[in-house]
């Protein structure tokens, strides 16, 4: 279990870039199509947004913004974005994925389909990616804790 | 005889019964009073919670759209797309992340006092970027000699800084000067590790304190500044 940091200089460091790399982030995922990232790069610096956080301000401080239950939510979201968009391509009649198709939908030319498609996907990805590794390292740093509460409920 | 006798009972219980209707009335008037100022009690607190409450929406929402120009404005730094399509995601990402974190960027900063502290950071960067190049200059000095005449050492020192921000802008300042690596901060006592003498000297000498302390308005004494403007003044008046 992480506890308050009691270290001021990366607390409060700590809160004023955390807005930073939420929107650097959201940059990397965003222009995933046109430069270097996507949606697991951008992901993962969410992630460790979040984790940056919990080791500053306690897993509780943190519990405020993501709890696990929202966590897992979310990762089921991406995974749905993502397959969801493949199985309309699917639907409207191309391979799983084929963004091209979704031009119908969306009223635009097939090639200005593809970048959207593929940035639908990205955000998909992105949000699962953050939330499973958002997951992964709150289970990691509360298996103590559960064990404590079994201490001490005994 | 016996005629008196009553009727001066009945007097007495007449007069008895006035005292205890007034007393009464006195009581009456009394609780009337105080549920009075109760309520008025109770009035004015519901007025100021709704007070403090609009105060705190307010403030809420001054950080919220403060938090997002600034994302926005980094956000356009990194992107570099003009195009509406990219501006408007660029938009909505900065809306969403601070919708999140409004409360990270600005908290403890006292209201109406961010141009003077930013018009105050931008003048100290300037005097932050000499004293960086003169500790090169002495630390290479130093390390280039062949006796290499170095005298590591631990200064402590109390800060008189309060805020948070404005003793995190200090420790990093301490640590870009070449020389001198901020610590540990523990309930206002720095621990600077410091290469040599002079350098350790010149932490001592408080200057960079007094001019962070007077970048945040942390006032309690004369600073560098104000003493500089105080003499122009004598020499205006001495002439």
């Amino acid at each position: 279990m992480i506890r308050d940091s009691q270290d001021v200089i990366v607390k409060t460091l700590a809160r004023l870039l955390m807005p930073f790399i939420i929107v650097y982030a959201l940059y990397v995922v965003m222009h995933g199509h046109h430069s270097p990232g996507g949606g697991f790069q951008g992901g993962v610096i969410l992630a460790a947004g979040f984790v940056l956080l919990g080791i500053s301000y306690g897993l509780g401080e943190t519990r405020k913004r993501m709890s696990e239950k929202v966590a897992g939510v979310i990762s089921s979201i991406g995974v749905f974005i993502y397959a969801g968009i493949g199985a309309l391509c699917l639907i409207l009649g191309g391979n799983y994925l084929d963004y091209g198709k979704l031009s119908k939908v969306l009223r635009v030319t097939p090639a200005q389909a593809r970048s959207l498609g593929i940035l639908g996907v990205e955000i998909g990805v992105a949000l699962a990616v953050m939330a499973v590794m958002f997951t992964i390292f709150f289970v990691i740093f509360t298996v103590g804790e559960s064990l404590e509460d079994d201490r001490s409920g005994k | 005889m016996e005629v008196t006798l009553l009727l001066e009972a009945t007097e007495n219980a007449f007069r008895i019964m006035e005292k205890a209707r007034v007393h009464a009335l006195g009581v009456l008037d009394t609780a009337v009073q105080f549920t009075g100022e109760q309520t008025r009690f109770l009035e004015e607190k519901r007025w100021e919670l709704l007070f403090a409450g609009a105060q705190r929406r307010k403030t809420r929402f001054q950080n919220f759209v403060g938090t997002t120009l600034i994302l926005f404005a980094f956000w356009i730094l990194l992107s570099g797309q003009f195009d509406a399509f990219h501006l408007t995601l660029g938009a909505v990402c900065c809306t969403v992340a601070a919708y999140l974190f409004h409360d990270l960027l600005f908290a403890n900063v006292r209201v109406g006092d961010m141009r003077v502290i930013a018009a105050r950071f931008i003048a100290y960067i300037p005097w932050l970027i000499q004293q960086i190049v003169l500790s090169n200059l002495h630390v290479a000095s130093v390390v280039l000699r062949p006796k290499m005449p170095i005298d590591p050492q631990i200064v402590t020192f109390k800060t008189k800084l309060e805020t948070d921000i404005s003793s995190v802008t200090l420790a990093n300042s301490i640590t870009l000067t070449p020389g001198t690596i901020t610590m540990d901060i523990k309930d206002g006592v720095y621990y600077v590790h410091a290469l040599d003498q002079k350098v350790a000297d010149d932490l001592n000498a408080g200057e960079m304190e007094d001019r962070v302390a007077h970048i945040f308005m942390e006032a309690d004494h004369l600073y560098v500044q104000d003493v500089l403007d105080a003499a122009r003044i004598y020499d205006v008046l001495r002439a």
